[in-house]
């Protein structure tokens, strides 16, 4: 056989999987851009005159609110979750292993369920605990109030601690123990050590976890409008769903926007940075530190941090479920209202975020694997594009669907697919993190393998890639699950009529004042909640 | 009977300047064991992946039994190539028993006959007792018999092995490769062998294929490798090679250790570089000498001595484990070899 090379020029081949698969990243980059752009457009192309309107008003005062709370609770949160994180890792703090555990569990708890509890328990005049001491003492004692700023911050801090403590915590238990050991060879004490070592090599993991609080600050809507502290989400809320002014909503959606764009860079940024806490394989534990005299105040701490964001909200709303239960009235309501039962809520609440998790996770197959197994700066940007959802907030992604849907696809208007729409939107990004993380773990030598042994990239991808990170992918879903399940304002803006989740549920009954009808739906989206998350707590190592 | 052809094949990786593997051309008989040899990053793995069908090469042609599988016109993919790879980390299916995981290539049978060969293959690499273990029940050396079961057992044209040994302990090394060769032996198998030892490919090897920067500088059988390295490089790095300034006289090859006679084309006058190797020196102490010992290396069976050369030169010398000389002993050195040494003109080490 006759064989001649010819010398063509150096071409770039993509094989043929990777023009598809890139092809189909780009979609859904596309499918999650698209109501961003939108929304920026808007708000351009706002009129001069809202623009001036808002400009000399209110955009100054909700940008200071905001960004005041935004501050005030990054930097409460990152306090409690770096010295919750050090006690449960890495003192010798009596019954750590529970604590470790009970710690992470507030995050079944959306932020406004706390926030009603904590309103009702220290309102002021009739608040439970105002009228305990008045009742005690024989004259009014002041409390602080729950209102405002200050409550505000106490409850988000109380319910996104979480965040950096789950970060921080995995960032204590993963470092080595050399390098403090290398530290105290150089004459640093213990205090010197954790000040000038092991912090600083926390913050990657722990500036993550603050970004993410930041975040969701900028994103939080139940808690600020309970406690009637006005910020951008509150305002546009108010701008759609009080006055029907889509003008001035976008105009605030993008200013909003862009302030969320500004943290998610940061956050993205880091990303990669804060990997040099893995684990290899000369990695041993860091001994514990002796707590000593501290013990004692150092458990009082854990406790109250626990009881306030855990034990108390917890505790009331199954004093206030046996109450309702126990009462006929009360128990009829909270079965039926108007046409729709119990049953529908939790039917419903389960169904859109199930399907919007299953969504999710399809979606960020396509663009996980090209980014992982293709990387370059485009793959790369599409990775980093399907994130954005975090930087949108409920009540945006709402704003720009109810424009979107009305103006190109009629027919999906007052649907339920709308909502679910709005979840895929807003939490896809944790699906495309974990998709990822699972991918990364995966050697390419065993698809390769696959390959040579006479399988086509499909029946690659579902008999090898697939099921190897199917955990992953789980993983990714339960967190769609859970902060679908949680989600507040995108429901309450997009909902058809008659379509009410608990989450819904219990914030209508909330806002009427009906406590006790709203506690029983309160708990169970508590108790569904924790499933999805005792499981991702699983995952990690040290939950187990 | 030819099994791969490979012509002017090349490949350079995007954001890299220079290429991966340039310009380089081969063939393989049926049955053969080709190594292919080199430091990291020599290309050698490169040229494995592009004949498994894992990249794509920028120009040349690659062609396994007559069949072109690769040219900048044509591209035919891993799964429709026929060819078994070894991978360096094994890559078995962690979510697969033993069976599964050697069965998976076997598709297209009645299960019946699937069973068979499975059992079968099972049986060469001695691990049927390990059949529904899962890989990770399994030691660093079971795994290794797995992963080439696996890929033997649809009967490739032709077997790519990529540094399968490289995870193993270096003890198990020498006896799993016993085991490999005698296997691959036992089925007549065409292989491509990667690996980055010298002492691996000499044994592995029917024939070796010397790597250096993505360019292939010698093929040979290991003993023309070894005993007639082609170019500077070979000498250095498959022996451990020495190289010692020498001139072409009348009277031989002029060396500061001795005259060195043996056949060459070279005219009088010529500057040459002459590769020793250790066992090519004979050395003894003595006061006047034309050196000193720098240090003694202790390899259990030998002594092996640095030796400093008045002219600053270092060698490289054997001698058996009960001759101990102290570090810094005069000595007079001179060459002994037992066969002709490789000579190159003007050039030194390249590498």
């Amino acid at each position: 056989m006759q064989i001649t090379a010819p010398a063509l020029p150096r071409k770039f081949f993509p094989p043929a999987a990777n023009r598809r698969l890139a092809f189909t990243a780009v979609l859904v980059a596309a499918f999650v851009a698209i109501p961003l752009v939108y929304i920026l457009i808007r708000a351009v192309n706002g009129e001069a005159e809202v623009w001036y309107r808002l400009l000399n008003t209110r955009i100054w005062i909700l940008l200071g609110n905001t960004l005041l709370l935004l501050v005030v609770v990054t930097g409460g949160a990152s306090l409690v979750g770096v010295s919750m994180a050090w006690l449960t890792e890495r003192s010798d703090l009596p019954g750590r292993s529970v604590f470790r555990w009970l710690l992470a569990l507030p995050l079944a708890l959306p932020a406004y369920i706390g926030g009603i509890v904590h309103l009702t328990l220290l309102r002021e005049p009739g608040g439970f605990i105002p009228q305990l001491l008045q009742a005690f003492f024989d004259q009014p004692v002041y409390t602080p109030s729950p209102l405002g700023l200050w409550g505000a911050a106490f409850i988000l801090t109380l319910f996104t601690y979480p965040y950096v403590y789950l970060l921080s915590g995995a960032a204590f238990r993963t470092l080595h123990a050399s390098l403090e050991e290398a530290a105290r060879t150089f004459g640093h004490n213990p205090w010197q050590t954790l000040w000038h070592v092991t912090l600083p090599a926390l913050r990657p993991g722990l500036t993550a976890g603050a970004l993410l609080v930041a975040l969701d600050i900028l994103a939080e809507y139940g808690t600020v409008a309970l406690l009637r502290y006005e910020t951008f989400t509150s305002a546009i809320f108010v701008q759609l769903a009080g006055r029907y002014d889509r003008a001035a909503a976008s105009v605030l959606s993008g200013v909003l926007v862009s302030l969320a764009i500004v943290i998610l860079w940061a956050e993205l940024r880091l990303q990669g940075k804060a990997r040099y806490t893995q684990l290899d394989s000369h990695w041993r534990p860091a001994p514990l530190q002796p707590l000593g005299r501290w013990r004692v105040p150092a458990l009082l701490l854990v406790f109250s941090v626990l009881s306030a964001s855990l034990l108390i909200p917890v505790g009331v709303l199954i004093a206030w479920s046996i109450t309702a239960f126990l009462d006929p009235d009360t128990l009829s309501a909270v079965l039926r209202t108007g046409s729709q039962g119990f049953g529908s809520y939790i039917w419903n609440s389960l169904w859109s975020s199930a399907l919007a998790a299953l969504l999710g996770v399809t979606l960020s197959l396509p663009v996980a694997l090209y980014s992982v197994r293709y990387p370059g700066r485009f793959s790369r940007f599409i990775s980093r594009f399907c994130q954005v959802g975090y930087a949108i907030p409920g009540v945006v992604v709402a704003l720009s669907l109810v424009l979107l849907v009305n103006r190109f696809m009629p027919i999906l208007y007052a649907t339920p697919l709308v909502v679910v729409m709005a979840y895929v939107l807003r939490h896809m990004p944790q699906a495309v993190r974990s998709s990822e993380s699972g991918l990364n773990q995966l050697s390419p030598s065993l698809e390769e393998a696959a390959r040579t042994l006479g399988r086509n990239p499909l029946q690659t991808l579902s008999q090898v890639t697939l099921p190897l990170i199917a955990p992953g992918l789980l993983a990714g879903g339960a967190l769609v699950f859970l902060t679908s399940l949680k989600e507040l304002p995108a429901t309450l803006l997009l909902r058809p009529a008659g379509f009410d989740t608990l989450a819904v549920r219990v914030w209508i009954w909330a806002e009427e004042g009906f406590y006790m009808h709203a506690a029983p739906a309160a708990l169970l989206l508590v108790l569904i909640s924790a499933i999805p998350l005792s499981f991702l707590l699983r995952r990690e190592q040290i939950f187990r | 009977m030819i099994a791969l052809e490979v012509k002017n094949l090349s490949k350079t990786y995007p954001d890299r300047a220079r290429p991966a593997v340039n310009n380089i051309s081969f063939s393989l008989p049926n049955g053969e064991v080709l190594v292919l040899v080199g430091p990291s990053g020599c290309g050698k793995t490169t040229t494995l992946r592009l004949i498994a069908g894992l990249e794509r090469a920028d120009s040349g042609l690659i062609c396994l039994n007559d069949r072109l599988v690769a040219s900048p016109e044509h591209f035919t993919p891993p799964e429709k190539r026929g060819v078994g790879m070894v991978f360096q980390d094994h890559a078995l299916f962690p979510h697969l028993t033993v069976f599964d995981n050697v069965a998976f290539g076997l598709r297209g049978g009645n299960p019946r006959q699937i069973r068979q060969q499975t059992g079968e293959m099972l049986a060469l690499v001695g691990l049927e007792h390990l059949a529904q273990h899962h890989p990770h029940a399994l030691s660093g050396g079971e795994r290794q018999r797995v992963a080439l079961a696996r890929a033997l057992a649809p009967r490739p044209v032709l077997l790519l092995m990529d540094e399968p040994f490289s995870s193993l302990d270096a003890d198990l090394r020498n006896t799993v490769r016993e085991q490999v060769r005698t296997i691959l032996k036992s089925m007549v198998a065409t292989v491509i062998f990667v690996t980055h030892d010298q002492e691996e490919a000499l044994y592995m090897g029917d024939r070796l294929a010397v790597f250096h920067d993505g360019e292939i500088e010698q093929i040979g059988t290991p003993e023309q490798i070894f005993a007639a390295s082609a170019t500077p490089f070979v000498a250095e790095f498959m022996g451990d090679s020495d190289f010692l300034a020498g001139e072409i006289t009348p009277q031989g090859i002029l060396t500061v250790i001795g005259i060195l006679r043996q056949d060459h084309e070279l005219p009088d006058g010529a500057q040459v570089q002459v590769a020793v190797r250790a066992d090519d020196i004979e050395f003894s102490v003595h006061e006047a000498g034309n050196g000193a010992i720098v240090e003694r290396i202790f390899l259990g069976a030998f002594n092996l001595y640095r030796l400093r050369l008045d002219n600053g030169q270092v060698l490289h010398a054997f001698k058996s484990h009960t001759e101990v000389l102290p570090a810094g002993a005069r000595i007079h050195a001179r060459l002994s070899p037992g066969h002709p040494l490789a000579i190159f003109c003007e050039a030194g080490p390249s590498g």
